[in-house]
């Protein structure tokens, strides 16, 4: 049955410079976190063209957590679970939400931040849910002797339409939060982007407020086969309006949100548009109640 | 690729591909009577194990990274005594899994029982799990043979049982 099927190369280098001498060596090799997403791929086994694995499981460096008086810095092979599991006064909770969301407990504990966010054609919310939180990623490139190691905002590791935009031979090294405390944050995740891609839709949003008048305002939606959206023109526009939205200014906005998404030339089936409008507002009412019951 | 782990408890010699999956595995090298399909995706559920004492679903891992594993089947896990604790609570809900989701619902209702009272990991802590996480974390297997109040009926009943255990054995 597997006759021609060839095993591939296993490599698991044990510090940084193992692997980037192994990325040097094997060009061809692909990178292996959790292997949720590469295991769960039709395909995945049996195929022809099997390419050498480089595993990433054994890099100290990559498991670590690391908490300063600013940041929390988490290695890409950090789980999860493991991320989940850290404290709700470190992670932020749409991040904590967005974790639970992803999958049961088996899943999270094999899974990794790192795995999750460079899963090649499928976005997960936990992307979306990053580029809220103002995430930094730190990216090294892995070409012996030049090994060059550059941050970037979470939202710049994809095209529009939620394409990775990593180079072959960059792995993720570090993904680094900050501990800002947001008012009002909410998260929420219809269907399931690895069952039903095309009728799955997260939305994650945050906001601050200064006696009732809006100060800051982040949302992101994330469609796992359309990339995620951040629309800045909203986002300024909800800034500096007072509290509670009224309803006709719910519906407006999230008009203009679902305008701007069709205009971006997304695939977007009519059920996503349905509930990111739904979604949306569902998120507004509920920024209405808390700011009305703070009063 | 020559791979030693053990499966049930005995060590076993495989000479497999190194990115097959352990479901895979377990039905063809081992011929394990819990795998008699393959569902491609990891989205069936229908073919959790114990890997060191965690509960994995075999079709998302790979052969490599069996080397030195203990590899519990539902066949395994029967033999022990824990597993008393899951077919007295079947009994007492008068409900059980169906033939084809039976060992991985089995499996999973196991991994929860082991993380009670356990103070490794902050979200786990609890004496008891709420109804919510039980429905949730079954909810990996996709089978709908069990609605959610037995599959929690079935859960606190085994967990009483376990607690019980513990309890005497200190």
């Amino acid at each position: 049955m597997y006759e021609g099927i060839r095993s591939p190369a296993i490599h698991v280098p044990k510090t940084m410079s193992d692997l980037v001498s192994a990325a040097t060596r094997f060009r061809n090799a692909i990178y292996w976190a959790g292997g949720t997403y590469i295991m769960s791929r039709h395909d995945y086994y049996p195929t022809k063209d099997s390419y050498d694995i480089i595993s990433l499981r054994e890099i100290p460096d990559f498991k670590r957590i690391n908490r300063t008086d600013r940041y929390l810095e988490v290695g890409p092979m950090v789980t999860l679970n493991q991320l989940a599991s850290i404290g709700k006064q470190i992670v932020p909770d749409p991040l904590t939400q967005t974790l639970h969301e992803l999958g049961t407990r088996i899943v999270r504990k094999q899974a990794t931040i790192g795995g999750a966010l460079c899963t090649p054609d499928i976005r997960l919310a936990i992307s979306g849910t990053l580029a809220v939180l103002n995430t930094e990623i730190e990216l090294k490139k892995l070409d012996a002797p030049h090994t060059e190691s550059r941050w970037v905002p979470t939202g710049k590791l994809y095209d529009r339409n939620g394409r990775l935009l990593i180079a072959k031979n960059e792995v993720i090294t570090r993904v680094r939060m900050g501990f800002d405390h947001e008012d009002f944050s909410y998260f929420f995740c219809s269907g399931n982007p690895m069952v039903i891609p095309d009728e799955t839709v997260s939305l994650t949003l945050v906001c601050s407020y200064n006696q009732s008048v809006i100060t800051n305002f982040r949302f992101c939606v994330t469609l796992p086969y359309g990339g995620f959206h951040q629309f800045q023109d909203i986002e300024v526009l909800a800034r500096g309006t007072m509290l509670p939205f009224s309803a006709q200014q719910i519906l407006r906005i999230a008009k203009v949100l679902i305008e701007a998404i069709e205009s971006t030339n997304t695939t977007i089936s009519a059920l996503q548009k349905e509930r990111v409008r739904r979604i949306f507002e569902m998120a507004l009412h509920q920024l209405n109640t808390q700011s009305l019951a703070e009063r | 690729m020559k791979i030693e782990c053990f499966i049930d408890g005995k060590r076993t010699l495989l000479m497999v591909n190194s990115n097959k999956p352990l479901n895979l595995i377990l039905m063809e090298d081992v011929e394990s009577s819990q795998f008699n399909a393959r569902c491609r995706d990891g989205n069936c559920g229908n073919c959790v194990v114990l890997m060191n004492d965690e509960a994995v679903l075999s079709c998302l891992i790979p052969a490599f990274r069996l080397r030195d594993a203990h590899i519990t089947t539902f066949e395994g896990y029967k033999k022990t005594r824990f597993w008393h604790d899951l077919e007295r609570a079947y009994e007492d809900a008068k409900s059980q899994p169906c033939p084809l989701c039976f060992p991985s619902k089995t499996l999973i209702f196991e991994s929860l029982l082991r993380t009670i009272g356990k103070p490794s990991e902050g979200e786990d802590n609890d004496s008891s799990l709420e109804d919510e996480t039980i429905i949730k974390e079954l909810s990996l297997n996709r089978c709908t043979c069990l609605d959610a109040r037995e599959l929690v009926e079935i859960f606190n009943s085994a967990a009483n049982y376990r607690r019980r255990r513990r309890v005497r054995r200190n």
